[in-house]
């Protein structure tokens, strides 16, 4: 099978406005959890947020894109995320919107994130709102293709949680089979009262800044990220474009247990790290770093323990990166995924912020400090979601 | 990838099998609803009360398919919006109550991956289990799945469960008429195609077909697919050749032509190019049954398999093809994004 790697990434999210900006706040410890600026509910001020700080008038403006054409908060921070992507990967403009590059992008509110536009809409009070042809789950990838003049495969999916993860590894599966030469991979999701509505009528929203494998953790915290890599074939890149890091793997299976909820024995997440391990061709033992899904409810974090303890003789080093940014929903696998090759390019683990407890029913613990100087060969990164979808994907050093 | 069985709900009598067999619903509607069967016998009651419509029709399509084969390695759903309702009831109340205590079904429920989810609980399927939104290429990101799936696992027997759902809801038909994609007046779906109108008028439905790498038994097979996106119409030619060249064709192996002309002015044209392309063909005007809507290229690919079957033969235009063994199906939403699908004997 071709070996296939990451030559770019782009990322936005509550701790950097690019790639850089989210090392230096990963590297020291800078939670973007806290009240919210931007965002206005009813929640704004009794619950914090991972929100991006930036408005999107500025992020319309950044991006040089006019006013009035229906380019939701969405499609702004997956704009500006999918351009930092490109330009590192040195991807030019024919490469993007040749038939030979796929882009696959994924979004849990997509273009819903206005809920009162869309309530007037919807319910059909007033003129229309300008964003009524823009509510779709893939707008916010439909306006990319627009921009870009994209005419190869596209996709958008949307497995809850576990999207961007899924995105990655379809992009991958096109690669290898030859369907196409380049992929662009990623996801979107911004702060919305649907969204913070919804997970708060399921009661696992933490009002303090979440403290996933805390004891005492109360839930999760909400963020906002858009991020996207560009992968290839190894055997397709030359010149000066330089490798990130090596995707190795991927498991996907569904847990079949509950909509909402992760079963006991951890059935899926188990699974899916097997199938990841195997197709990687790896052994547990060869996983140095966990980015674990992480989300901080009382059921996740326990269940996600579990399967660490049955599938590993000895726990990794494991950590959960939403104590930085929360949880970013679809977006949150790509961000995941980028966080664990930095931490390989870096040799550094990143930790759970917050932990004053950790969970006592394992004989293993989360890494609670930023740890430099870890010899990181392979990364194994988590993401689970509502309907059962469960995916572990495995990054590696790139020799 | 072959098709070994396939069930559907629409708004033509697909689900007791007689729209197949000669039956042919006139519309005389702005919204094409689907003839829900009772469900009494597939899905338990308590668990009914709950679904949304778009859940319900999934599931209403998968159990019987589920019950009758042997169980797949993987469940792939294409949605471009999944359950809709819940989804709009949910935000009523966020606005309505201002926020406040609300209850959490409606919102577990509108999620798009809320069916394919439910149809691996109810049968236990830890496999594959997959969901694309990709807008009005939703369906064909999911056939693309699935393609992928079974290159993957060439070496042994693969089975998959393949679907697509949309429902229309009085949210979603608001919003869809406000950004003007549906006609203002009423013409019944025999005059669809002569309205000389922009707009058309939207359907709903769920298809579902299982597929195997084995190709005993079989119905018939996807042979091929492609999509892009923003072609003008002077490039569709282009699009079509290219594909039938890829795939060794000549424009007289196509027994007939499965188009998604819908009745709006604005866009059928690309439909009209195509036509011209290839002369006098056996047509089938599949929206004329169905209406339009963002996956209806599933029910389309449905159509295909059962016209290669020997069934649906009342729904053909222009001139009746004796035992068609190729298809091709072409469609657009919005002349944005363009479709292509062969489905051969």
């Amino acid at each position: 099978m071709a070996e296939i790697v990451v030559t770019g990434m782009g990322a936005i999210s509550s701790i950097g406005l690019t790639i850089a900006e989210n090392l230096h706040s990963l590297k020291h410890e800078i939670s973007g959890i806290q009240r919210a600026k931007h965002f206005k509910s009813h929640y704004s001020d009794s619950l914090v947020f991972g929100e991006i700080d930036q408005s999107d008038t500025s992020l319309l403006e950044e991006l040089g894109l006019e006013k009035g054409l229906g380019y939701t908060r969405t499609t702004l921070i997956a704009i500006k995320a999918f351009r930092e992507a490109v330009a590192n990967a040195q991807l030019t403009p024919e490469d993007i919107a040749s038939t030979r590059t796929a882009f696959i992008s994924s979004s849990t509110v997509g273009g819903m994130c206005y809920t009162d536009d869309l309530y007037h809409d919807a319910n059909m009070q007033g003129s229309p709102s300008e964003y009524v042809k823009n509510y779709e789950g893939s707008d916010h990838a439909l306006q990319i293709v627009r921009l870009y003049g994209m005419k190869g495969i596209t996709d958008v999916v949307n497995t809850a949680c576990s999207s961007s993860a899924n995105a990655i590894a379809l992009g991958a599966r096109l690669l290898e089979t030859g369907k196409v030469d380049r992929v662009i991979a990623g996801g979107s999701d911004c702060l919305a009262k649907f969204t913070v509505n919804g997970f708060n009528s399921l009661r696992i929203l933490s009002e303090e800044p979440c403290k996933p494998f805390d004891t005492n953790r109360e839930g999760l915290s909400l963020g906002e990220a858009a991020a996207y890599v560009v992968l290839e074939r190894k055997t397709d890149v030359s010149g000066t474009k330089k490798i990130q890091a090596a995707f190795s793997g991927f498991g996907i299976c569904n847990d079949a247990f509950h909509p909402s909820a992760t079963s006991d024995d951890a059935r899926g997440p188990r699974m899916a790290m097997e199938l990841a391990l195997k197709r990687a061709n790896l052994n547990p033992e060869d996983i140095q770093y966990i980015n674990a899904h992480g989300t901080g409810t009382p059921n996740n974090d326990v269940t996600e323990s579990y399967a660490f303890s049955k599938l590993f003789k000895n726990v990794p080093p494991f950590s959960s990166t939403k104590s930085y940014v929360g949880h970013t929903l679809a977006a949150a696998g790509v961000l995941e995924a980028i966080y664990s090759i930095l931490a390989i390019q870096n040799q550094e683990v990143y930790p759970s912020l917050r932990i004053e407890e950790p969970i006592a029913d394992f004989s293993f613990q989360p890494t609670l400090k930023y740890t430099p100087e870890v010899a990181i060969q392979h990364v194994l990164s988590n993401s689970f979601g509502f309907g059962g979808n469960c995916t572990s994907l495995i990054f590696s050093a790139c020799i | 990838m072959y098709i070994t069985d396939l069930y559907a709900i629409s708004p033509q009598k697909t689900h007791d099998l007689s729209f197949e067999n000669g039956d042919w619903q006139v519309l005389n509607e702005y919204i094409y609803k689907a003839i829900e069967p009772s469900y009494q016998d597939v899905i338990p009651n308590s668990q009914l009360r709950r679904m949304g419509k778009a859940v319900r029709m999934g599931i209403g399509v998968s159990l019987p398919l589920l019950g009758r084969n042997p169980k797949p390695d993987g469940i792939i759903f294409g949605t471009a919006n999944g359950g809709l309702e819940d989804c709009i009831k949910f935000l009523n109340q966020i606005v309505e109550y201002n926020e406040g205590v609300l209850t959490p079904t409606n919102f577990v429920q509108s999620t798009p991956n809320a069916l394919a989810g439910q149809v691996a609980l109810l049968s236990e399927n830890q496999g594959y289990n997959m969901t694309h939104v990709n807008g009005s290429l939703a369906f064909e990101s999911a056939l693309l799945d699935a393609a992928l799936y079974f290159d993957e696992h060439k070496t042994e027997e693969r089975r998959i469960l393949l679907g697509a759902v949309e429902e229309i809801s009085d949210y979603n038909y608001n919003i869809d008429r406000l950004g003007e994609r549906f006609k203002q007046e009423l013409v019944s779906n025999e005059e669809l195609l002569n309205s000389k109108t922009s707009g058309s008028y939207c359907g709903e439905g769920s298809t579902q077909f299982y597929l195997s790498s084995n190709p005993e038994n079989s119905l018939a097979k996807f042979s091929a697919f492609k999509q892009s996106s923003h072609l003008s119409q002077a490039e569709i030619g282009d699009f079509i050749g290219s594909f039938l060249a890829e795939q060794n064709l000549q424009v007289s192996d196509i027994d007939c032509l499965l188009l998604g002309k819908n009745g709006d002015v604005s866009t059928d044209s690309w439909y009209e190019e195509t036509e011209k392309l290839f002369g006098a063909k056996p047509t089938v005007y599949f929206k004329k049954s169905v209406g339009e809507y963002r996956t209806v290229s599933a029910f389309a690919s449905y159509l295909a398999v059962q016209l290669l079957n020997g069934k649906a033969k009342h729904l053909v235009e222009n001139s009746i093809p004796t035992e068609p063994k190729t298809i091709l199906i072409y469609n657009h939403f919005d002349a944005i994004r363009h479709s292509l699908i062969l489905i051969q004997k």
